[in-house]
Formats: C-alpha cells, structure tokens, sequence
C-alpha cells in the first residue's frame, strides 16, 4: 500500500500568526487613513448640503495652490506605479511535436528490450510489468539514436536530437507569436542531462543570430522542475530590465543517459521518460498586454536536500558494471507528499481565499484551545484554482496528489492525458498539459491555473498562472494535441495486458 | 481651512515618506562582496616536471608528432610545478572516469572552501538565500547546488540556480544573476561556487587540437560570498559599480572555435579552433566598447573622441593608409587593477596588447597561471588574490575583471575596492617568492631541447623516459 502523504502540522500556525502580523504592520499607513476618511464624511453629512456650498463659495482658489495641489497628486500616483512590481505577461507557448518515426508503441520498446537485455529475462520482465502500469499510451516517442538496436549514444547524435527539439520548438514560437530573434534579450535553456560546450543556450544564439547584448543562462541537473526554476529566473531578470522579451526553452535530452545496463532501480527511467520539449515566450511589455495569454502570478520554489532521505531519492550512479544511469528510491512518495505540504504552506496564504483561510484558522484555534480531536482542515484548493497542471512524472504521482489535494478526474485529465501521449518529457510536460487545456476550450478569461512540478534533489515548485484572454481551440492544425484531441479523454486502464 | 492644511501636510508627507523609500530601496540594491575563497588542493595532487613526462609516456595513443606537440605545448605554458591535477591522474585512471570521480573531486573542494568561507565570515549556511553554481563540464542528477544544499542543510526556501557548460567566463555569469537578484530582493545573502570538473574530462585521443586542454586546464575553485544588506557594507571588501556581458555566438566562426565533438576515433574532447585568437579579440574588442563609457571617467572618453576625430579628419584630408598606429583609449585612467583569466600565455599577451598594460598589470595574472595553471572560471579570483596578497589593494581602487568563455563570451565587471586589504589568503605561503621570471621554468630546462628537434627520425629519436 502506498504510504499516504502526511496531515497538515504545527508549522503553519506560526505561518499564519506571521501573516496577520505582517498585514497588520505593511498597511499601518492604510489602516490610519481610513478613520480619517470616515470621520471626513462622517462630517460632510452632518454639515449639510447648504452648509457645504456656503462653505464651496467662502473658499478663494490661489492658482498656485491648485497647480501645487495638482502636481503633488501627479507626483505621488506616478512614484506609486513605478513602485509596483511590473507584470510578467506569457505572450505565447510552442510544444515540440515528435516526428512519427520515433514513435515508440509498446511492442517496438519490449522488442527493443528482449534484444538488448537478451541474457536478463528478469529485468525484461521487469520492464513489461513497469510499462504495463505505466498509463504511458502508444505513440510517445524516442529520439533517432535509440531505436538503434544497441542504442548508439554518441556526442553527435546527442547534439541532433537537442537541434530537433529545440529548433523545432523555436520555429513554431516564432511563427505563433511574430517575434523576431533580434527583439530576444533574455535567453534561460534548462535541460538535465546533457550540457555540451559550448552551451545549449550558445547554440541557440549562434542558429537564430540573437544579439550580442543578450543574456543568456544555461541552467542543467535541476531535474524536472527546471522549467519553473528558469521561469522563475525570467520574472526576476524581468523585474530588473525593462521593456524586454526572455525566452525559455525547457527540454530534457534522452540519448546520452539512455541506461545500458540491467539493474531494475535504474530501468525504471528508461521506461518513462520520452522526448520532448517546449519554448515559451515571457515580457514584461505593456503592448503585449493585449496578446498575452497569461499573467504569472506567484512562483514558489521549495527545496528539500538538507533532508538526506529526500536528497537521495533520485541519484544518478553507476551500477556495478559502470553503466551510469538513474536510480529512483522506493520512499519516493513520500518524500513528494513532505515537499508538496511544504510548498503548500507557502502559496496556501498565497492564493486561497479569505474563506478558506478564515476556516483554516478557526479550526486551528478550535484544536487548540477546545479540543485537539478536530480533524485538521485541508484547504480546499478547488476554490483557488479552475485548473491544475501537475507533472506528469509517472502516473504514481499523479494518484497521489490527486487523492490528497481532493482533486476530481476532470482536474487531474490534463496530466493524465499528457502522460498517455507523450510519456514523462521531464520538465516541458507541463507546458504539454496546458496545451491540452487549451485544445479543449476550457481556458477562459480569468482563470487560474496551477502548476507543480517535482525534481531531483528533492525540489517541489508552484507557478499561478492567470489567464488574460478567453483561449479558442485551434482550428489551424497548430499545436501538439491538434490532430488527435478529439480522441481524448481516454480511458486508461490499470493494467495494459501486453 | 485647518483641514485643506492638515490634508497638505498628509500628502507632502507620505510624498516624502515614498520619496526615501524609494531612495533607500537604491542603496539596498548594491552588490557587496562580503569575502572570498580559493581553493588550494592538498599538495599531493601537485603535478611537477617528472610526472607530467610519466603521463604523456603512459598515454598509449600518443605518436611522437603528439608528444613533442605536447611537450612544446607545456614548455611554452607558462605553468610552474606547483599546479593541482586531479586525483584521478594519480591513479593512472584518467582513461576511464567513473561518475564517483568527478563527484568526490567537486565534493572534496565543497567541503574545503565552502566551510573555511562561511566560519570565516561568520554566516551560518542556514542564512544563505541565494545560491549559483557553476561548473562548466559536469552535470549530474541530482545537481551540484543540491549536494552542496544537502552538506550544508541550507534552507528550503533557498533560490539556487545551476549553470553549466558556459565556459571559462562563467564566474561572472552567476555574479550576474545575483546582481538582478539583489535588485529585486532585500536583505540577500548569496553564495557563488564555481570550479571545474577535470576527471571525466581528460581527452585521451591523439587530435592535436584536442590535446591542448589537457596541457592547459588544472584544479581549482573558488566561493564568493556577496550581499546586498546595508548594514554590512562596512564589512564589505568589494562593491560591483558594472558588468557587462557579450555574446558572439551569432558568427559561426566564433560559435565553432571551441567546441566539444568526438574525433575520428569516438573520444570526446574539447576542439581549440585556429580561428579562436581572432574570436577573442573581436568578442573583447565589442565587450571594451560597451564596458568603457562605463567606467572611464569623462575627460578620458573626451580625448579619445577628440584624438579620434583629428586623426579621422587628417586621415581623409591626406589619403593615409593605415600606416599610423590606431590611437587606443587608456584604461589605466579609471582602472588601477586588472584581473585577467588566466587561460594562457598568448591570451595573458592578447588582452595586456590590447588594453596597452604595463608588466606590472599583468603580473597577477602571469603569477596566477604559474602557480595554479588556468582553472577556468575561478581564475579571475585567484588573480584578485594574488593583488591582494602583494598588498596592492587600497580602498577606492577600482578592479577590472575580464575572461572568455566557450561560444564565444567576454565578460567583464569593474569592482570597487571598500578597505585596505592584505591578507594571504591562498597565496600564503607561496607570496613571497614571486614575482619569478617566467622564462625560464623548470619544464624547459627538462623538455626545452624539444626547440631544437628539427627533424623526427622515429629509429634515431630517444624515447622521452631516458630524459626524464
């Protein structure tokens, strides 16, 4: 049975005491001017209406005064919109779409298997029996170098397969959002496993001849949360330069670290994770402000590795015959399950509404001081969110957090859907899921959405993303989902009898 | 009336009230560095004359054209004997890394610098905000800046961030994102590690433009602790007044100078193409044109244009040809240090041509690759030790930090030195014998004849191990 994921403790209380605290002190000014305002009127009233023109014509306006009065007021309204933190808008999103000769459908992949691991029937059937229960479906796919029979993972075609990816991905960002590489300034690339030099991220500047004045990031080995670590290092830089464009492409490359070898731990990924990719365009432009299709909201970022059971649970080793490869550790879970509740504690106040916040306070008081038997109260998230992207990083994740956040099958579709077509594609499958979203129809203006992902190391990070324009589906082929949505939902079984 | 004047003085003072926020929001937006650490290995990792000769013997796919290009190679270096290898060269292994080696070589500098950085400043690991880290040739699940949060129990609300693959400029990089941090973000403190893995990275095949990275790159690695907390500033050793990076990945000819591939044979190594000279000193060139307006006070940019436009003038007026030397502007006028990356003897020369520097300018660097060899990123900080161990850094000087990376990059900074300092810092016990010459060096009095060899007889030619 799988180990559920821990109730809600101690620690949020003092999380909330915080929070009063801080509202109370960070509005101190607000909080002394509304009396103000209430005695004013309070007085207008008693005054009367003669009183106040009597009072209107008694007045002698100096020009001067008005002029002061008027630039005070100009001056202060501009100092309090400069100081707002500027929006971060997400303009636009492409998906690499896999050719279909590197589809993968289950009997191609046992084949593989038998023939590679031809003296280790166990481990084959150990792939069999992952891969039944996997909820991956037919048509994920492999890059070019794998389905070599043995696989041959060599720098070369590693590099191919990182150009088709992340050319494709960026052909078609530019081609839906007109953007031209010279309007570039920010560029942030995230991928695990492979860093050539030079960089993804040089690559990328040297095929579209981007600017030499733009900031470029190669981030590498922050697992499957990458993408809303580069997001969150786009709204930062955003914060700073204004009147700019970043891009992010997120993507893992799965040649080099196909494992070779037959230790089971390790085979697992093998049967999971599949190619994929994503780039996305984010600014902080008024003039975008229009054509945007969400606002960022929030980005938490929570990290567990002071805790060595979390940091261990996903570790790239050798095994005893020197093939490098990743072992995934059984408490998985529950690690996930103690990062999420973490992450939880900090975007809850975040996000929920006064209502549920409201509750969740009064049922903590009610443990406290009338009876500690009172069930702690789980937010009800549903109120926060119209839709929720979670990655889709094996379909033991998803169960999980499904049953524990109380989320409906609708919710959890996405991500069950994503994983069923284009298997785990480590930290761009979240884009892919909202994709899904929007091939649907279901995203309309306003609505919230949230996205978690999980990484190595152990990483849990949430980014709240608000839609600013009602989505069409599309109707011009473009997309990942667009020549098969209509085939979905479907429904997955729990065991794929191979 | 008392209330139009009770509602003016309301308003001017929340006026005045936003206008200080907002100033004092400026000074809080400074980036400080609080210390910083090299790190020197233990000193049975050095790699003298005799062993470097037993490696270049033992690497069975060397012909002779190779060894003599390598012993050229290391002659002509610039390298003393006292430089750090990798233990994984001690053990005659270097063909075949596993994945523990590169890892233990990273976590062996984590637990030494980091530790010494931290207890000497004084910031416990749980205080660090922000973390970046660099390290250009290895990438493992889960990341570096994960293992270094794992030994240090740092928090779980830590932003961190790992870079790899951006070259030997990448130091600069992470300094980057932290200067936009602090601009975002109060009351940071940030943690900046960055090093080199060399164990999985030794090139063991015979392509001349291959081979060179092993002559040149050695172990080292360094963390800088930085804040931007006002309280602090007077603890401050460093303020960073502007950086500005530059890409030239754009041209092929610059994107493809340095490039990691597979020779004919499948082994990967790092490819130094002929046109890299040229790259680095476009990619400077465009670097010194944005950074100078920057930090060249006015008179200086005034003469330049000045002498610019004359000459531009007489020039048109005469038909001359490029026969006047080109008029170069003068760093020397808001710069009194220069760190230079230490990525070789021709590019120590390069930059010192270029910027017009005196001996005295480049010696820190010269020093730095004699005693460490070229460690990558972390050099700069090495070279930075180097002056502040000759007791060159006065408070108000100004320091100016270039390197290169793969792409091709330039980077540059300006710092501002906040007090006198003169600690030894990793140059302790070495300070007092440098300045040395390095012409002459003890691997060419070992391999110098190798000058001479004109013609390559291989059945005349003595095999290398009856020189050594």
């Amino acid at each position: 049975m799988p180990p559920s994921l821990p109730d809600f403790s101690n620690s949020v209380k003092l999380k909330y005491v915080k929070l009063g605290y801080q509202y109370l002190v960070n509005h101190i000014l607000t909080l002394t001017l509304l009396p103000i305002m209430a005695a004013i009127f309070v007085e207008v009233l008693r005054m009367g209406p003669e009183e106040i023109l009597n009072l209107w014509r008694s007045l002698q306006f100096d020009v001067v005064q008005i002029l002061c009065c008027s630039f005070l007021i100009i001056f202060i309204a501009t100092f309090y919109f400069m100081s707002k933190p500027r929006s971060i808008f997400l303009v636009d999103y492409a998906c690499f779409k896999p050719p279909l000769t590197c589809r993968v459908p289950f009997a191609t992949f046992m084949e593989h298997s038998r023939l590679i691991l031809k003296d280790k029937p166990k481990s084959v059937e150990f792939q069999m029996r992952i891969l039944e229960r996997s909820g991956l479906g037919e048509e994920t796919c492999l890059p070019p170098a794998i389905h070599y029979i043995p696989p041959t993972p060599n720098m070369e075609a590693a590099r191919g397969e990182a150009e088709l990816v992340i050319f494709s991905a960026m052909d078609s960002l530019f081609e839906k959002t007109g953007l031209k590489p010279k309007d570039i300034d920010i560029l942030i690339v995230n991928c695990s496993l492979f860093s050539p030099t030079p960089s993804l991220s040089a690559m990328v500047i040297n095929k579209y001849k981007l600017r030499s004045n733009t900031k470029s990031f190669n981030l590498s080995g922050m697992g499957c949360s990458a993408g809303l670590i580069s997001i969150d290092l786009a709204r930062d830089l955003l914060q700073v330069h204004p009147n700019s464009n970043a891009v992010i492409v997120s993507t893992e490359i799965i040649t080099p670290n196909y494992y070779q070898g037959n230790e089971r731990a390790m085979l697992l990924p093998n049967c999971l994770f599949r190619m994929g990719g994503a780039a996305i365009l984010l600014t902080n432009r008024r003039s975008e402000r229009r054509q945007a299709k969400y606002r960022l909201v929030h980005v938490v970022r929570t990290h567990k590795g002071a805790d060595d059971k979390a940091y261990r649970c996903v570790f790239e080793e050798e095994d005893k015959e020197g093939n490098v490869g990743i072992s995934l550790s059984k408490d998985l879970m529950a690690i996930a399950g103690e990062a999420l509740k973490s992450n939880i504690t900090t975007i809850g106040p975040l996000v929920l509404p006064a209502s549920e916040q409201l509750l969740f306070l009064l049922t903590l008081i009610g443990r406290k001081i009338f009876n500690p038997k009172w069930k702690p109260y789980i937010p009800d998230f549903r109120q926060a969110f119209e839709h929720f992207c979670i990655h889709a990083g094996g379909r033991a994740v998803i169960d999980e957090l499904q049953k524990n956040l109380q989320l409906s099958a609708e919710h959890v579709e996405a991500s069950r859907m994503t994983l069923h077509r284009f298997g785990n594609t480590s930290s761009s499958s979240l884009w892919y899921e909202l994709s899904y979203i929007e091939a649907k129809g279901r995203m309309k203006k306003g609505d919230r959405v949230w996205q978690i992902a999980f990484g190595s190391g152990f990483k849990c990070n949430s980014a709240v993303w608000k839609c600013n324009r009602t989505i069409k589906t599309a109707i011009d082929g473009q997309g990942p989902w667009a020549d098969c949505i209509d085939r979905y939902p479907v429904h997955i079984p729990e065991v794929v009898k191979l | 009336m008392e209330l139009l004047v009770l509602l003016y003085a309301l308003s001017t003072l929340y006026f005045l009230l936003m206008v200080w926020k907002w100033v004092g929001a400026k000074r809080d937006q400074e980036c400080y560095i609080l210390d910083y650490e090299c790190y020197k290995p233990t000193d049975d990792r050095m790699l003298g004359t005799k062993f470097c000769g037993e490696i270049i013997t033992r690497t069975k796919n060397l012909g002779l054209l190779e060894c003599r290009f390598l012993l050229r190679a290391i002659v002509s270096a610039g390298l003393g004997e006292q430089t750090y290898a990798p233990r994984i060269m001690f053990s005659g292994r270097e063909d075949n890394p596993t994945l523990l080696d590169g890892i233990s070589e990273m976590e062996e500098f984590f637990e030494d610098c980091i530790a010494n950085l931290l207890s000497r400043s004084g910031i416990s690991p749980s205080e660090i905000d922000v973390l970046v880290v660099n390290v250009a040739m290895l990438s493992s699940v889960p990341s570096l800046s994960a293992r270094i949060i794992n030994q240090y129990k740092m928090r779980d609300d830590i932003k961190v961030f790992n870079l790899t693959a951006m070259g030997c400029s990448a130091s600069l990089i992470s300094v980057d994102i932290v200067k936009n941090l602090f601009k975002s973000y109060k009351n940071l403190f940030a943690l900046v590690v960055t090093s080199e893995s060399l164990s999985p990275n030794w090139y063991s095949g015979n392509d001349r433009s291959m081979i060179l990275t092993n002559c040149l790159f050695r172990s080292g690695g360094s963390a800088i602790l930085l804040t931007n907390k006002r309280a602090m500033s007077n603890r401050a050793m460093f303020r960073l007044k502007c950086l500005v990076r530059t890409h030239h990945g754009a041209r092929d000819e610059s994107y493809g100078c340095c490039m990691q591939k597979e020779d004919e044979q499948g082994r990967v190594g790092i490819n130094l193409g002929k046109t890299l000279p040229k790259a680095a000193t476009r990619a400077l060139a465009d670097n010194l044109r944005q950074i100078s307006p920057k930090i060249l006070p006015m008179r200086e940019l005034v003469r330049f244009m000045v002498v610019n436009l004359a000459r531009k003038m007489n020039g048109s007026s005469s038909e001359k040809t490029t026969g006047a030397p080109k008029t170069k502007v003068n760093f020397k006028t808001g710069v009194d240090h220069f760190c230079v990356h230490t990525g070789g003897k021709a590019v120590i020369d390069g930059i010192g041509t270029s910027l017009n520097l005196s001996e005295y300018d480049v010696e820190p660097a010269r020093m730095t690759l004699h005693r460490f060899g070229n460690t990558s990123a972390s050099s700069i900080w090495y070279v930075l030790g180097y002056m502040e161990a000759k007791k060159r850094l006065k408070k108000g000087d100004k320091v100016f930090m270039v390197s290169f990376g793969a792409g091709f990059k330039c980077n540059s900074s300006l710092w501002e030195v906040m007090r006198d300092m003169g600690d030894g810092n990793v140059w302790k016990d070495c300070i007092d014998r440098y300045p040395v010459k390095t012409s002459d060096n003890p691997f060419m009095e070992k391999y110098g004849w190798i000058n001479q060899e004109m013609d390559l007889d291989p059945s005349t030619f003595k095999l290398v191990p009856d020189y050594i």
